[in-house]
Protein backbone atom coordinates (compact mmCIF):
# COMPACT_ATOMS: atom_id res chain seq x y z
CA UNK A 1 0.00 0.00 0.00
CA UNK A 2 2.70 2.81 1.07
CA UNK A 3 5.24 1.34 -1.33
CA UNK A 4 2.19 1.60 -3.93
CA UNK A 5 1.35 5.49 -2.78
CA UNK A 6 4.87 6.25 -3.43
CA UNK A 7 4.90 4.88 -7.07
CA UNK A 8 2.51 6.97 -7.55
CA UNK A 9 3.51 10.18 -6.53
CA UNK A 10 4.81 11.10 -10.01
CA UNK A 11 1.25 10.15 -11.37
CA UNK A 12 -0.49 13.01 -8.46
CA UNK A 13 2.71 15.33 -9.22
CA UNK A 14 1.91 15.41 -12.66
CA UNK A 15 -2.13 16.03 -12.09
CA UNK A 16 -1.26 18.32 -9.53
CA UNK A 17 0.66 20.33 -12.34
CA UNK A 18 -2.15 20.12 -14.69
CA UNK A 19 -4.72 21.14 -12.38
CA UNK A 20 -2.77 24.07 -11.23
CA UNK A 21 -1.75 25.24 -15.14
CA UNK A 22 -5.39 24.84 -16.17
CA UNK A 23 -7.04 26.11 -13.35
CA UNK A 24 -4.86 29.52 -12.94
CA UNK A 25 -4.98 29.95 -17.10
CA UNK A 26 -8.23 29.61 -17.29
CA UNK A 27 -8.83 31.86 -14.18
CA UNK A 28 -6.91 34.63 -15.96
CA UNK A 29 -9.04 34.17 -19.09
CA UNK A 30 -11.72 34.56 -17.56
CA UNK A 31 -10.51 37.61 -15.14
CA UNK A 32 -9.52 39.00 -18.70
CA UNK A 33 -12.56 38.29 -20.39
CA UNK A 34 -14.78 39.51 -17.29
CA UNK A 35 -13.44 42.91 -17.14
CA UNK A 36 -13.85 43.18 -21.18
CA UNK A 37 -17.50 42.04 -20.58
CA UNK A 38 -17.99 44.69 -17.30
CA UNK A 39 -17.14 47.26 -19.38
CA UNK A 40 -19.45 46.24 -21.86
CA UNK A 41 -22.30 45.46 -19.62
CA UNK A 42 -22.11 49.36 -18.50
CA UNK A 43 -22.13 50.20 -22.42
CA UNK A 44 -25.48 52.32 -22.76
CA UNK A 45 -25.64 51.42 -25.94
CA UNK A 46 -28.49 48.29 -26.03
CA UNK A 47 -26.48 46.25 -29.11
CA UNK A 48 -23.65 46.25 -27.04
CA UNK A 49 -24.99 45.57 -23.59
CA UNK A 50 -27.99 42.90 -24.39
CA UNK A 51 -25.83 40.57 -26.09
CA UNK A 52 -23.65 40.81 -23.11
CA UNK A 53 -25.97 40.31 -20.98
CA UNK A 54 -27.53 37.65 -22.47
CA UNK A 55 -24.06 35.84 -22.47
CA UNK A 56 -23.53 36.36 -18.36
CA UNK A 57 -27.07 35.03 -18.16
CA UNK A 58 -26.09 31.88 -20.01
CA UNK A 59 -23.05 30.95 -18.15
CA UNK A 60 -24.47 31.53 -14.60
CA UNK A 61 -27.28 29.23 -15.94
CA UNK A 62 -25.46 26.14 -17.72
CA UNK A 63 -23.38 24.04 -15.42
CA UNK A 64 -19.46 23.53 -16.60
CA UNK A 65 -19.99 20.71 -17.71
CA UNK A 66 -22.55 21.43 -20.56
CA UNK A 67 -20.09 24.36 -21.50
CA UNK A 68 -17.25 21.76 -21.96
CA UNK A 69 -19.37 19.30 -23.95
CA UNK A 70 -20.08 21.82 -26.15
CA UNK A 71 -16.52 23.06 -26.60
CA UNK A 72 -14.65 19.90 -27.04
CA UNK A 73 -17.28 17.60 -28.79
CA UNK A 74 -19.70 20.10 -30.32
CA UNK A 75 -16.43 22.13 -31.17
CA UNK A 76 -14.73 19.09 -33.26
CA UNK A 77 -18.38 18.69 -35.25
CA UNK A 78 -17.87 21.76 -36.94
CA UNK A 79 -13.97 21.33 -36.90
CA UNK A 80 -12.83 23.05 -34.18
CA UNK A 81 -10.22 20.14 -32.75
CA UNK A 82 -9.03 20.99 -29.44
CA UNK A 83 -6.77 18.75 -27.02
CA UNK A 84 -8.67 18.70 -24.08
CA UNK A 85 -6.23 21.00 -22.46
CA UNK A 86 -6.62 23.70 -24.45
CA UNK A 87 -10.74 22.94 -24.61
CA UNK A 88 -10.56 23.11 -20.54
CA UNK A 89 -8.80 26.36 -20.29
CA UNK A 90 -11.25 27.75 -22.91
CA UNK A 91 -14.10 26.23 -20.95
CA UNK A 92 -13.12 27.32 -17.88
CA UNK A 93 -12.14 30.94 -18.90
CA UNK A 94 -15.55 31.40 -20.95
CA UNK A 95 -17.54 29.81 -17.92
CA UNK A 96 -16.13 31.91 -15.38
CA UNK A 97 -15.84 34.93 -17.06
CA UNK A 98 -19.53 35.39 -17.18
CA UNK A 99 -19.29 35.32 -12.86
CA UNK A 100 -16.38 37.62 -13.07
CA UNK A 101 -18.23 39.88 -15.07
CA UNK A 102 -21.41 40.43 -12.34
CA UNK A 103 -18.33 40.92 -9.77
CA UNK A 104 -16.51 43.46 -11.70
CA UNK A 105 -19.82 45.45 -13.22
CA UNK A 106 -20.47 46.19 -9.15
CA UNK A 107 -17.00 46.98 -8.38
CA UNK A 108 -16.99 49.98 -11.66
CA UNK A 109 -20.28 50.82 -10.12
CA UNK A 110 -18.64 51.64 -6.25
CA UNK A 111 -16.88 54.22 -7.91
CA UNK A 112 -17.83 57.54 -7.18
CA UNK A 113 -18.86 59.09 -10.41
CA UNK A 114 -17.02 62.48 -9.06
CA UNK A 115 -13.59 60.51 -9.40
CA UNK A 116 -14.53 60.62 -13.39
CA UNK A 117 -15.83 63.86 -13.65
CA UNK A 118 -12.13 65.11 -11.77
CA UNK A 119 -10.47 63.30 -14.37
CA UNK A 120 -12.18 64.70 -17.32
CA UNK A 121 -11.33 68.28 -15.82
CA UNK A 122 -8.05 66.87 -15.68
CA UNK A 123 -8.12 66.24 -19.45
CA UNK A 124 -7.90 62.31 -19.31
CA UNK A 125 -9.58 60.20 -21.76
CA UNK A 126 -11.61 57.83 -21.11
CA UNK A 127 -9.59 54.99 -21.49
CA UNK A 128 -6.87 56.76 -19.48
CA UNK A 129 -9.63 57.32 -16.62
CA UNK A 130 -10.47 53.30 -16.89
CA UNK A 131 -7.52 51.99 -17.09
CA UNK A 132 -6.17 54.43 -14.30
CA UNK A 133 -9.10 55.01 -11.81
CA UNK A 134 -11.94 52.64 -12.45
CA UNK A 135 -9.78 49.90 -13.08
CA UNK A 136 -7.53 49.28 -10.36
CA UNK A 137 -9.96 50.35 -7.54
CA UNK A 138 -13.03 47.82 -9.02
CA UNK A 139 -9.82 45.26 -9.34
CA UNK A 140 -9.53 46.28 -5.04
CA UNK A 141 -12.93 46.43 -4.46
CA UNK A 142 -14.35 43.26 -5.35
CA UNK A 143 -11.16 41.17 -4.14
CA UNK A 144 -12.79 38.94 -1.99
CA UNK A 145 -15.57 37.66 -4.28
CA UNK A 146 -13.22 37.64 -6.62
CA UNK A 147 -11.08 35.29 -4.81
CA UNK A 148 -14.32 33.14 -3.92
CA UNK A 149 -14.66 32.90 -7.53
CA UNK A 150 -11.37 31.56 -8.24
CA UNK A 151 -11.17 29.09 -5.79
CA UNK A 152 -14.74 27.91 -7.08
CA UNK A 153 -12.95 27.84 -10.69
CA UNK A 154 -10.15 25.58 -8.82
CA UNK A 155 -12.72 23.31 -7.48
CA UNK A 156 -14.66 23.28 -11.05
CA UNK A 157 -11.33 22.12 -12.78
CA UNK A 158 -12.02 18.57 -11.59
CA UNK A 159 -14.95 18.50 -14.10
CA UNK A 160 -12.20 18.42 -16.91
CA UNK A 161 -11.90 14.97 -16.25
CA UNK A 162 -14.90 14.20 -18.07
CA UNK A 163 -13.08 15.38 -21.02
CA UNK A 164 -10.14 12.89 -20.63
CA UNK A 165 -7.79 15.79 -19.01
CA UNK A 166 -5.15 14.51 -16.76
CA UNK A 167 -5.63 16.45 -13.70
CA UNK A 168 -6.24 15.74 -10.10
CA UNK A 169 -9.50 14.06 -10.11
CA UNK A 170 -9.02 12.22 -13.37
CA UNK A 171 -5.61 10.95 -11.86
CA UNK A 172 -7.25 9.77 -8.40
CA UNK A 173 -9.72 8.00 -10.40
CA UNK A 174 -7.02 6.09 -12.81
CA UNK A 175 -4.93 5.29 -9.62
CA UNK A 176 -8.05 3.54 -7.88
CA UNK A 177 -9.25 1.58 -10.88
CA UNK A 178 -5.52 0.18 -11.04
CA UNK A 179 -4.96 -0.43 -7.50
CA UNK A 180 -8.62 -0.64 -6.64
CA UNK A 181 -8.13 1.70 -3.35
CA UNK A 182 -10.87 4.45 -3.08
CA UNK A 183 -10.21 6.74 -0.16
CA UNK A 184 -6.50 7.29 0.32
CA UNK A 185 -6.18 8.43 -3.57
CA UNK A 186 -9.64 10.51 -3.33
CA UNK A 187 -8.36 11.63 -0.32
CA UNK A 188 -5.05 12.93 -1.59
CA UNK A 189 -6.20 14.72 -4.35
CA UNK A 190 -9.03 16.42 -1.85
CA UNK A 191 -5.79 17.56 0.24
CA UNK A 192 -4.20 18.27 -2.67
CA UNK A 193 -7.29 20.59 -3.84
CA UNK A 194 -7.26 21.86 -0.26
CA UNK A 195 -3.65 23.18 -0.79
CA UNK A 196 -4.55 25.03 -3.37
CA UNK A 197 -7.33 26.59 -2.56
CA UNK A 198 -5.44 27.88 0.65
CA UNK A 199 -3.07 29.41 -0.78
CA UNK A 200 -5.22 31.15 -3.39
CA UNK A 201 -7.20 32.61 -0.07
CA UNK A 202 -3.85 33.52 1.27
CA UNK A 203 -3.01 35.42 -1.57
CA UNK A 204 -5.85 37.15 -0.70
CA UNK A 205 -5.67 38.20 1.73
CA UNK A 206 -2.72 39.41 1.53
CA UNK A 207 -3.92 41.71 -1.66
CA UNK A 208 -6.56 42.74 0.62
CA UNK A 209 -4.07 44.31 3.01
CA UNK A 210 -2.07 45.40 0.66
CA UNK A 211 -4.73 46.98 -1.62
CA UNK A 212 -7.16 48.30 1.40
CA UNK A 213 -8.31 51.51 0.73
CA UNK A 214 -10.42 53.14 3.57
CA UNK A 215 -12.12 56.28 3.76
CA UNK A 216 -15.07 56.33 1.37
CA UNK B 1 -7.74 93.20 -13.05
CA UNK B 2 -6.21 95.99 -14.99
CA UNK B 3 -7.31 94.80 -18.32
CA UNK B 4 -11.44 93.28 -18.41
CA UNK B 5 -10.96 90.46 -20.94
CA UNK B 6 -13.68 87.88 -20.70
CA UNK B 7 -12.67 85.07 -19.62
CA UNK B 8 -16.01 82.84 -19.66
CA UNK B 9 -19.04 84.14 -21.02
CA UNK B 10 -22.64 82.85 -20.64
CA UNK B 11 -25.94 83.77 -22.83
CA UNK B 12 -29.25 82.99 -22.11
CA UNK B 13 -28.23 79.63 -20.71
CA UNK B 14 -30.77 77.08 -19.84
CA UNK B 15 -30.98 73.50 -18.12
CA UNK B 16 -33.79 71.29 -17.72
CA UNK B 17 -33.91 68.01 -16.02
CA UNK B 18 -36.90 66.17 -16.79
CA UNK B 19 -39.47 68.68 -16.08
CA UNK B 20 -37.91 70.89 -13.75
CA UNK B 21 -35.91 74.23 -15.13
CA UNK B 22 -33.24 74.25 -13.24
CA UNK B 23 -31.14 77.23 -15.20
CA UNK B 24 -33.48 80.03 -16.39
CA UNK B 25 -31.88 82.20 -19.09
CA UNK B 26 -28.53 83.25 -17.49
CA UNK B 27 -26.35 85.91 -18.75
CA UNK B 28 -22.92 86.29 -17.20
CA UNK B 29 -19.66 87.52 -18.01
CA UNK B 30 -16.65 86.44 -15.88
CA UNK B 31 -13.87 88.71 -16.84
CA UNK B 32 -10.01 87.86 -16.30
CA UNK B 33 -8.94 88.27 -12.86
CA UNK B 34 -12.44 87.94 -11.66
CA UNK B 35 -13.21 86.61 -8.26
CA UNK B 36 -17.00 85.89 -8.37
CA UNK B 37 -18.83 84.26 -6.25
CA UNK B 38 -21.93 82.40 -6.61
CA UNK B 39 -24.47 82.82 -3.95
CA UNK B 40 -28.19 81.46 -3.68
CA UNK B 41 -30.51 79.45 -1.57
CA UNK B 42 -30.10 75.57 -2.04
CA UNK B 43 -31.82 74.52 -5.52
CA UNK B 44 -31.37 77.77 -7.21
CA UNK B 45 -28.85 76.34 -9.58
CA UNK B 46 -25.91 77.70 -8.74
CA UNK B 47 -23.87 74.19 -8.59
CA UNK B 48 -25.58 73.16 -12.17
CA UNK B 49 -24.72 77.07 -13.63
CA UNK B 50 -21.01 76.22 -12.34
CA UNK B 51 -20.75 72.38 -13.53
CA UNK B 52 -22.58 73.81 -16.92
CA UNK B 53 -19.69 76.64 -17.35
CA UNK B 54 -17.40 72.58 -18.01
CA UNK B 55 -20.03 71.23 -19.55
CA UNK B 56 -19.97 68.82 -16.61
CA UNK B 57 -23.90 68.82 -16.77
CA UNK B 58 -24.87 69.48 -20.22
CA UNK B 59 -27.21 72.81 -21.13
CA UNK B 60 -29.99 72.87 -23.05
CA UNK B 61 -30.38 75.99 -24.36
CA UNK B 62 -27.81 79.28 -24.83
CA UNK B 63 -24.10 78.50 -24.82
CA UNK B 64 -20.90 78.85 -22.52
CA UNK B 65 -18.11 80.69 -24.05
CA UNK B 66 -14.54 79.59 -22.83
CA UNK B 67 -11.75 81.76 -23.80
CA UNK B 68 -13.77 82.15 -26.95
CA UNK B 69 -14.87 78.43 -27.61
CA UNK B 70 -18.24 77.56 -27.44
CA UNK B 71 -17.82 74.43 -24.62
CA UNK B 72 -19.93 71.03 -25.28
CA UNK B 73 -21.82 71.98 -28.50
CA UNK B 74 -20.62 72.55 -31.74
CA UNK B 75 -23.18 74.38 -34.18
CA UNK B 76 -24.13 72.06 -37.48
CA UNK B 77 -26.20 72.75 -40.18
CA UNK B 78 -28.33 70.01 -38.55
CA UNK B 79 -28.62 71.98 -35.24
CA UNK B 80 -26.47 71.30 -32.09
CA UNK B 81 -24.46 68.10 -31.67
CA UNK B 82 -22.27 67.10 -29.03
CA UNK B 83 -18.50 67.76 -29.19
CA UNK B 84 -16.45 64.96 -29.17
CA UNK B 85 -14.69 63.82 -25.90
CA UNK B 86 -11.59 64.93 -27.40
CA UNK B 87 -12.80 68.28 -28.78
CA UNK B 88 -14.28 69.07 -25.42
CA UNK B 89 -11.02 68.13 -22.94
CA UNK B 90 -9.37 70.68 -25.28
CA UNK B 91 -11.83 73.35 -24.64
CA UNK B 92 -11.90 72.57 -20.88
CA UNK B 93 -8.26 72.96 -20.59
CA UNK B 94 -8.15 75.93 -19.08
CA UNK B 95 -10.59 74.92 -16.74
CA UNK B 96 -9.81 73.30 -13.27
CA UNK B 97 -12.50 72.27 -10.85
CA UNK B 98 -13.12 71.59 -7.40
CA UNK B 99 -15.58 69.56 -6.15
CA UNK B 100 -17.36 69.89 -2.73
CA UNK B 101 -16.34 66.07 -2.32
CA UNK B 102 -13.04 66.41 -3.31
CA UNK B 103 -13.06 63.64 -5.44
CA UNK B 104 -9.02 62.16 -4.67
CA UNK B 105 -8.43 59.28 -7.16
CA UNK B 106 -7.96 56.92 -2.97
CA UNK B 107 -5.96 54.18 -4.66
CA UNK B 108 -2.52 56.55 -5.38
CA UNK B 109 -0.73 58.35 -3.42
CA UNK B 110 -1.04 62.23 -2.83
CA UNK B 111 1.46 63.14 -5.10
CA UNK B 112 0.08 60.63 -8.00
CA UNK B 113 -3.25 62.28 -7.42
CA UNK B 114 -1.47 65.50 -8.03
CA UNK B 115 1.01 64.56 -11.09
CA UNK B 116 -1.32 61.64 -12.95
CA UNK B 117 -2.91 64.50 -15.74
CA UNK B 118 0.64 66.11 -16.00
CA UNK B 119 2.31 62.32 -17.02
CA UNK B 120 -0.94 61.00 -18.73
CA UNK B 121 -2.25 63.63 -20.76
CA UNK B 122 0.75 66.56 -20.90
CA UNK B 123 3.61 63.79 -21.67
CA UNK B 124 6.02 65.58 -18.67
CA UNK B 125 8.65 63.08 -17.58
CA UNK B 126 7.67 61.68 -13.63
CA UNK B 127 10.75 63.33 -11.86
CA UNK B 128 9.71 66.68 -13.66
CA UNK B 129 5.82 66.22 -13.18
CA UNK B 130 6.97 65.26 -9.25
CA UNK B 131 8.99 68.22 -9.30
CA UNK B 132 5.62 70.49 -10.13
CA UNK B 133 3.31 68.24 -7.71
CA UNK B 134 5.58 68.88 -4.80
CA UNK B 135 5.69 72.41 -5.84
CA UNK B 136 2.17 72.48 -5.93
CA UNK B 137 1.68 70.66 -3.01
CA UNK B 138 4.20 73.39 -1.12
CA UNK B 139 1.65 75.87 -2.07
CA UNK B 140 -1.24 74.68 -0.27
CA UNK B 141 0.91 74.06 2.80
CA UNK B 142 1.40 70.22 2.35
CA UNK B 143 4.81 69.32 1.22
CA UNK B 144 5.20 66.84 3.71
CA UNK B 145 2.11 64.89 2.38
CA UNK B 146 3.37 64.08 -0.77
CA UNK B 147 3.40 59.97 0.22
CA UNK B 148 0.94 59.72 1.87
CA UNK B 149 -2.84 58.37 0.84
CA UNK B 150 -5.73 60.46 0.55
CA UNK B 151 -7.52 58.37 3.33
CA UNK B 152 -4.78 59.39 5.90
CA UNK B 153 -5.78 63.00 5.40
CA UNK B 154 -8.52 65.39 7.18
CA UNK B 155 -11.33 67.38 4.99
CA UNK B 156 -9.22 69.75 4.70
CA UNK B 157 -5.76 68.43 3.91
CA UNK B 158 -8.00 66.41 0.82
CA UNK B 159 -9.76 69.71 -0.33
CA UNK B 160 -6.11 71.61 -0.54
CA UNK B 161 -4.43 68.52 -2.32
CA UNK B 162 -7.77 68.61 -5.19
CA UNK B 163 -6.43 72.40 -5.20
CA UNK B 164 -3.31 71.19 -6.15
CA UNK B 165 -4.47 68.34 -8.32
CA UNK B 166 -6.25 71.08 -10.20
CA UNK B 167 -3.78 73.90 -10.07
CA UNK B 168 -0.63 71.76 -11.87
CA UNK B 169 -1.86 71.45 -15.22
CA UNK B 170 -1.74 75.41 -15.25
CA UNK B 171 -5.87 76.73 -15.78
CA UNK B 172 -6.58 79.85 -16.14
CA UNK B 173 -9.48 79.78 -14.48
CA UNK B 174 -10.95 77.72 -10.93
CA UNK B 175 -14.15 76.71 -10.30
CA UNK B 176 -14.74 75.62 -7.10
CA UNK B 177 -18.68 73.70 -6.06
CA UNK B 178 -18.95 74.66 -2.69
CA UNK B 179 -15.69 73.88 -1.18
CA UNK B 180 -15.71 74.14 2.42
CA UNK B 181 -19.58 72.72 2.12
CA UNK B 182 -18.41 69.21 2.92
CA UNK B 183 -15.61 69.90 5.97
CA UNK B 184 -16.21 70.31 9.64
CA UNK B 185 -15.95 74.23 10.62
CA UNK B 186 -12.57 74.13 12.07
CA UNK B 187 -10.85 73.14 8.91
CA UNK B 188 -13.29 75.54 7.05
CA UNK B 189 -10.35 78.38 7.14
CA UNK B 190 -7.01 76.64 6.06
CA UNK B 191 -8.81 75.79 2.92
CA UNK B 192 -10.39 79.55 2.35
CA UNK B 193 -6.72 80.95 2.84
CA UNK B 194 -5.24 78.44 0.24
CA UNK B 195 -8.17 80.66 -2.07
CA UNK B 196 -7.85 83.92 -0.77
CA UNK B 197 -3.37 83.50 -1.64
CA UNK B 198 -4.77 82.11 -5.20
CA UNK B 199 -7.04 85.10 -5.81
CA UNK B 200 -4.66 87.57 -3.95
CA UNK B 201 -1.95 85.79 -7.51
CA UNK B 202 -4.66 87.10 -9.67
CA UNK B 203 -6.22 84.12 -10.97
CA UNK B 204 -9.82 83.84 -12.06
CA UNK B 205 -11.98 81.97 -10.23
CA UNK B 206 -16.22 81.30 -9.84
CA UNK B 207 -16.53 79.85 -6.87
CA UNK B 208 -20.30 78.42 -5.61
CA UNK B 209 -20.14 78.93 -2.02
CA UNK B 210 -22.44 79.47 1.50
CA UNK B 211 -19.26 81.34 3.01
CA UNK B 212 -20.93 84.46 3.23
CA UNK B 213 -17.70 86.47 4.88
CA UNK B 214 -15.53 84.67 2.03
CA UNK B 215 -17.62 86.54 -0.64
CA UNK B 216 -17.55 89.31 1.47
CA UNK B 217 -14.17 90.06 1.66
CA UNK B 218 -12.30 87.89 -0.93
CA UNK B 219 -15.01 88.39 -4.15
CA UNK B 220 -14.68 91.45 -6.21
CA UNK B 221 -18.05 90.47 -7.61
CA UNK B 222 -21.04 88.28 -6.45
CA UNK B 223 -23.65 86.59 -7.97
CA UNK B 224 -27.17 86.53 -6.05
CA UNK B 225 -29.16 83.17 -8.18
CA UNK B 226 -32.84 82.20 -6.71
CA UNK B 227 -35.21 80.00 -9.09
CA UNK B 228 -32.47 79.37 -11.86
CA UNK B 229 -31.82 82.81 -12.57
CA UNK B 230 -29.24 85.59 -11.36
CA UNK B 231 -31.81 87.99 -9.36
CA UNK B 232 -29.15 90.31 -8.42
CA UNK B 233 -25.07 90.73 -9.16
CA UNK B 234 -22.66 93.34 -8.12
CA UNK B 235 -19.17 93.74 -6.30
CA UNK B 236 -19.94 92.47 -2.53
CA UNK B 237 -20.14 95.13 0.09
CA UNK B 238 -22.77 97.42 -1.34
CA UNK B 239 -24.66 94.40 -2.27
CA UNK B 240 -24.59 93.03 1.48
CA UNK B 241 -24.86 96.39 2.76
CA UNK B 242 -27.93 97.55 0.49
CA UNK B 243 -29.53 94.66 -1.32
CA UNK B 244 -31.66 95.67 -4.04
CA UNK B 245 -34.12 92.83 -4.22
CA UNK B 246 -36.34 91.42 -1.53
CA UNK B 247 -35.17 87.87 -2.35
CA UNK B 248 -31.72 89.03 -1.16
CA UNK B 249 -32.51 90.68 1.84
CA UNK B 250 -34.45 87.61 2.73
CA UNK B 251 -31.83 85.31 2.14
CA UNK B 252 -28.98 87.78 4.19
CA UNK B 253 -31.52 87.75 6.85
CA UNK B 254 -31.53 84.07 7.05
CA UNK B 255 -28.09 83.47 6.85
CA UNK B 256 -27.06 86.72 9.89
CA UNK B 257 -29.80 85.10 12.44
CA UNK B 258 -28.20 81.61 11.55
CA UNK B 259 -24.56 83.41 12.24
CA UNK B 260 -25.53 84.82 15.51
Amino acid sequence: MTSGFLSDLPLYASGLLTTLTVSLAGIALSVGTGIVLAAALRSPLLYISLPIRLYVEFTRGAPLMLVLFLIYYGGAQFGLVLNPYVAGVVGLGLYGAGAFAEIFRAGFNAVPKGEIEAADMLGLTPGQAFRHIELPQALGLTLPPSIGQAINLVKESSVLSVITLAELTKVAGTISSITFAVVTPYLTVALLYWAIVESLSRLGFYLERRLAVKGY
Amino acid sequence: MATRTTAISVRGLEKRFGEKTVLNGIDLDIHNGDVLCIIGPSGSGKSTLLRSLAFLDAYDGGDVHVFGRMIGWRETPLGRQRMSAKELADVRRPLGMVFQHFHLWPHMSVIDNVTLSLRLVHGVPRTEAEETGRAMLDKVGLAAFADRRPDSLSGGQKQRVAIARALAVKPKAMLFDEPTSALDPELVGEVLSVMKALAAEGMTMVIVTHEMGFAAHAANRVVFMDGGKIVEEGAPQPMFAAPKSERLSQFLQTWRERAL
